[in-house]
């Protein structure tokens, strides 16, 4: 998102501009994690991660592939998409700069701390949240890796300090990313509305 | 059979908690719901599966390195309480005394050895993490006979390039001859110090670090070596599980 014009001071409405490349990533990401999620989920189902066998088991309406097999195809096939996705766009990034200004730094957090401006505290937030989930997504990648090849990845297991732990990480991922996904959405409303929603996804 | 796959087929797949009367439209949305991922489940294995295990193969195979120890565990790691005992059709009985191993298929030198041929090869004790296609592990010592062992004996073919594993209860299994070849991959008939149990494969059965539970055959009765792999490959990837399932 460009400058989040609100319509308060009646200039001019600046349009937010999205390049290509960015939004063509932000569907990727979009579809592909919800495949990923859901499928994923499927996969708890089979030995829940919390309590096992008998513990809480995931509405089979959230869970993608109809049973293990099936959702272990879609998770192992989607996995590339997902994660080729954000290798690409991290080229990008560096070979554009975008790293230089359009992810959440030390002025952002300045702002959070200092300023008395409103908006541009909820701006300083969301860029926040939309930069905390690269981290959060690039987590998800390494600890599947381990639970996915942990023969071969074993040195992945070891620096979760075991199996349990590397499970409850990559599970964890889930909730935390569907909040932060949320956060995001909703600042997204909040300091660019509409129009900001439609240059990421439509325009 | 062996080992670990969720129990569930397609068709078995909605279930209703019938303790209770389910109300109609809220049935009605179940069994949606139910269908919709059945059919999801269907196109995956026709789709998705059929278009990304394949190459899921293919990069599976290159990291795996065949001559390279996975590396293993202290005793102290052991956990005994979380291998989880699976099996598709109950625990057959044998008779220790006269059981057989087979070994046969493109072989010059085809065997049939007793559990005390067995014990008098070489012992190879190993702690590693067996890993449930269902999500759970738990670190396990095996002791027995390197497979690679048993097929030098029995002089394959050069051309082998798969092996199937015939069990007592009608589970089978087949491997990649590199898989096979890996000097983890034991058959074996001790678990952390004891002797096999039933329950858990006795007399002999597969343990490996390198493959998922349900390629690892417990009550093994038969090991044939080939160089093609049939249409049948497996209990569990016959109902669409992935074949080479390698860790």
């Amino acid at each position: 998102m460009r400058s989040p014009n609100q319509t308060l001071t009646q200039k001019p409405i600046q349009k937010p501009i999205q390049d290509l490349p960015a939004k063509v990533f932000h569907w990727v990401s979009f579809v592909s994690l919800f495949l990923m999620i859901t499928s994923g989920l499927q996969i708890y189902n089979a030995n829940p991660v919390f309590g096992g066998r008998s513990g809480i088991h995931i509405p089979a309406i959230f869970g993608l592939g109809g049973w293990l097999a099936g959702g272990r195809h879609w998770h192992f096939a989607t996995m590339w998409i997902f994660a080729l996705n954000l290798l690409w766009y991290g080229f990008y990034v560096l070979w554009t700069r975008r790293w230089r200004h359009r992810y959440a730094s030390g002025k952002d957090v300045k702002a959070l701390l200092v300023s008395q401006n409103e908006k541009r505290k909820n701006y300083a937030w969301h860029r926040l949240a939309y930069t905390l989930l690269i981290p959060l997504l690039l987590l998800s990648i390494f600890s599947g890796l381990g639970m996915y090849k942990p023969a071969q990845f074993y040195w992945i297991v070891d620096s979760f300090g075991g199996w349990e732990a590397l499970r409850i990480t990559h599970f964890m991922a889930v909730p935390l990313t569907l909040t932060l996904a949320g956060i995001h959405s909703q600042l997204g409303r909040k300091v660019g509305g509409d129009r900001l929603l439609d240059s990421m996804f439509w325009e | 059979m062996s080992q670990e796959p969720e129990q569930k087929q397609p068709d078995s797949d909605i279930e209703f908690d019938d303790t209770d009367l389910v109300p109609r439209r809220r049935f009605l949305t179940l069994a949606g719901a139910g269908l919709l991922t059945i059919g999801f489940g269907s196109f995956a294995e026709g789709l998705v599966g059929g278009l990304s295990e394949p190459f899921n193969q293919q990069v599976g195979s290159l990291i795996f390195q065949p001559q390279q120890p996975v590396p293993e565990f202290p005793i102290s790691a052991i956990e005994p309480d979380k291998l989880i005992i699976n099996s598709f059709r109950g625990t057959p009985a044998i008779a220790t005394e006269t059981y057989r191993l087979t070994i046969d298929g493109e072989v010059n030198n085809p065997l049939s050895l007793s559990m005390s041929n067995l014990q008098k090869l070489p012992l190879t004790s190993m702690v590693i993490r067996h890993v449930c296609v269902e999500g759970w592990a738990a670190i396990v010592q095996w002791g027995g006979v390197r497979l690679r062992d048993l097929i030098a004996i029995a002089k394959p073919s050069a051309q082998v390039k798969y092996v199937y594993f015939y069990s007592a209860d009608g589970y089978y299994e087949s491997w990649d001859i590199d898989s096979v070849m890996h000097p983890q991959t034991l058959m074996a008939y001790q678990k952390n110090g004891q002797i096999l149990t039933p329950e858990y494969g006795a007399p002999l059965r597969l343990a490996s670090p390198v493959k998922l539970g349900y390629k690892l055959s417990k009550w093994v009765t038969r090991i044939q070596l080939t160089s093609e792999l049939g249409k049948k490959r497996g209990y569990w990837e016959d109902l669409g599980y992935e074949w080479y399932a390698g860790l």
